[in-house]
């Protein structure tokens, strides 16, 4: 009889802990719904939609995503072996370089963005690293498989790494980086990401 | 039982193919080529728990690398590319076939037949190659995705309309399990050996090349075009019809893989190479 108000309590707890669990996403998958949720909500902003706000549009769509990926990490992590040899000046330009090089090839399939859903697949945090893995979900029947790597750094969760479909995207760069370097020199790839650059 | 009768010729020339195929995965699978590979060896293996975002946890297949192997100095795992000056070639033939052939028909094809008809294309075939993948799912011993796989071609071939439709993935859930005998062997340990780049049928590797070479012989399509002279030009137009049908649907694709890369020869050699390798470690 004296237990029963305990096992009121407790079941109490219990319910509480089943509704709070669900809704906790770690802190890195929080952190890339809040850009993706920012990036969709600019694309679908009607006061954006006139071509005459494309500029302004993209631009705060590169902002959206400069808070959430560390460009610096993706270049040195690019570069690789190479990175250690090059002066800071060098190093900051590359990296420079390499976020334009990017911000052509991301901004082009924001823009194409036609109502895809995103669906959060779960994430694994390892001490300071973490990977959020995600769907997008195409009217064509066919589902693409996307893995973000993300790093805490100064508190915050910072991606350094994308994975479309198994393929890295830091690893091709650097196996292509590699190659020119290898073949020819540094100031070579410089000079051939300069002119595709211009090519905008 | 009827005796079925075949000529006789291609019974020996069967055994013939079949043992050599035999042959050159024995020889593959104990002669290893070791390539620039992060293995992280000093790692043992560790169970991962992802919190699926529903907040329950989900134990995943023990995982060999924490999340940061090899990203930082040590050498990425690459694919062995001896032929290079020859893939290059075909690279290069295969980029012109594209855009002055494949392109234009795909994109006038696109403008006559509505999207959703062509997803309806798409679904047809995918469900007529329904065996291999089944096949290979229990080569694999993925027996939940085998059974998927049936399931998914009994609901799509009643209820999807001979598989135009796909009930099964959009009432059910049940998704597609992705299955082929190249990653059969990439699964038993077969390494991709090599690269190549195919003329026509685009990049593949040496192992990835005897895994279509298999399949073909697991697809029943091949055994009608045998037997039948107007089932191999169906199965030829088919076949066509399939390849025009998928450009239309993926086109900005291969644009977008150049746009994006320096050098787009290696670009798309180390996309497919690690696409491979991701459908492999995938269990």
């Amino acid at each position: 009889m004296k237990l029963s108000y305990l096992y009121g309590w407790s079941v109490l707890l219990l319910f509480l802990l089943g509704v709070t669990v669900p809704v906790m996403a770690g802190e890195p998958e929080e952190k890339i719904k809040q850009t993706t949720d920012k990036i969709l909500s600019i694309l679908t902003d009607p006061a954006l939609k006139s071509p005459s706000k494309e500029g302004e549009r993209r631009k705060l769509i590169r902002s959206a995503v400069d808070e959430r990926f560390d460009w610096e990490e993706m270049a040195r992590r690019s570069l690789a072996t190479h990175w250690a040899k090059r002066t800071p000046e060098e190093k900051k330009e590359f990296v420079h370089l390499f976020a334009d090089l990017l911000e052509q090839v991301y901004m082009s399939k924001v823009e194409g963005y036609s109502g895809e859903k995103v669906r959060y697949e779960g994430e694994r945090v390892d001490g300071d690293y973490a990977v959020v893995k995600v769907k997008i979900v195409t009217k064509k029947n066919r589902d693409i498989p996307v893995e973000y790597r993300l790093k805490k750094e100064r508190g915050d969760w910072f991606v350094y790494d994308v994975s479309i479909e198994g393929v890295s995207l830091v690893n091709n760069y650097r196996i292509q980086f590699n190659s020119i370097i290898s073949r020819s020199s540094y100031e070579n790839l410089v000079k051939r990401l300069r002119e595709k650059a211009e090519l905008r | 039982m009827d005796e079925i009768l075949r000529p006789k010729g291609s019974k020996t020339m069967k055994i013939l193919v079949w043992i050599s195929i035999f042959l050159i995965i024995c020889l593959s699978l104990l002669s290893r080529p070791s390539f620039a590979e992060d293995q992280t060896s000093s790692s043992s293996p560790r169970a991962s728990v992802f919190i699926s975002s529903s907040g329950e946890p989900i134990l995943v297949a023990v995982e060999n690398r924490p999340i940061q192997s090899a990203e930082s100095e040590e050498s990425v795992e690459t694919i062995a590319d001896p032929l290079e000056p020859v893939n290059r070639a075909f690279f290069r033939f295969n980029d012109k076939l594209y855009f002055w052939v494949l392109k234009p028909i795909a994109t006038g094809y696109k403008t006559i037949i509505p999207e959703d008809g062509r997803i309806g294309v798409r679904n047809f075939f995918s469900n007529v190659t329904t065996p291999v993948r089944l096949v290979n799912c229990l080569l694999q011993a993925k027996f939940k995705g085998a059974g998927n796989e049936t399931v998914r071609f009994v609901v799509n071939t009643i209820l999807g309309l001979a598989g135009l439709f796909d009930p099964a993935k959009k009432y059910f859930e049940i998704e597609k399990q992705e299955a082929d005998f190249g990653q059969t062997l990439g699964i038993w340990g077969m390494g991709p050996v090599f690269y190549i780049d195919l003329p026509i049928l685009g990049p593949s590797s040496l192992r990835d090349g005897l895994g279509y070479a298999v399949d073909v012989s697991l697809d029943f399509r091949t055994y009608l075009a045998i037997y039948s002279t107007i089932a191999a030009y169906a199965n030829a137009g088919g076949w066509v019809l399939d390849k025009v049908n998928e450009t239309s649907l993926t086109i900005g694709e291969y644009e977008n893989l150049k746009k994006a890369a320096l050098d787009p020869y290696i670009a798309l050699r180390e996309a497919y190479h690690q696409n491979r390798q991701s459908k492999i470690r995938e269990r």
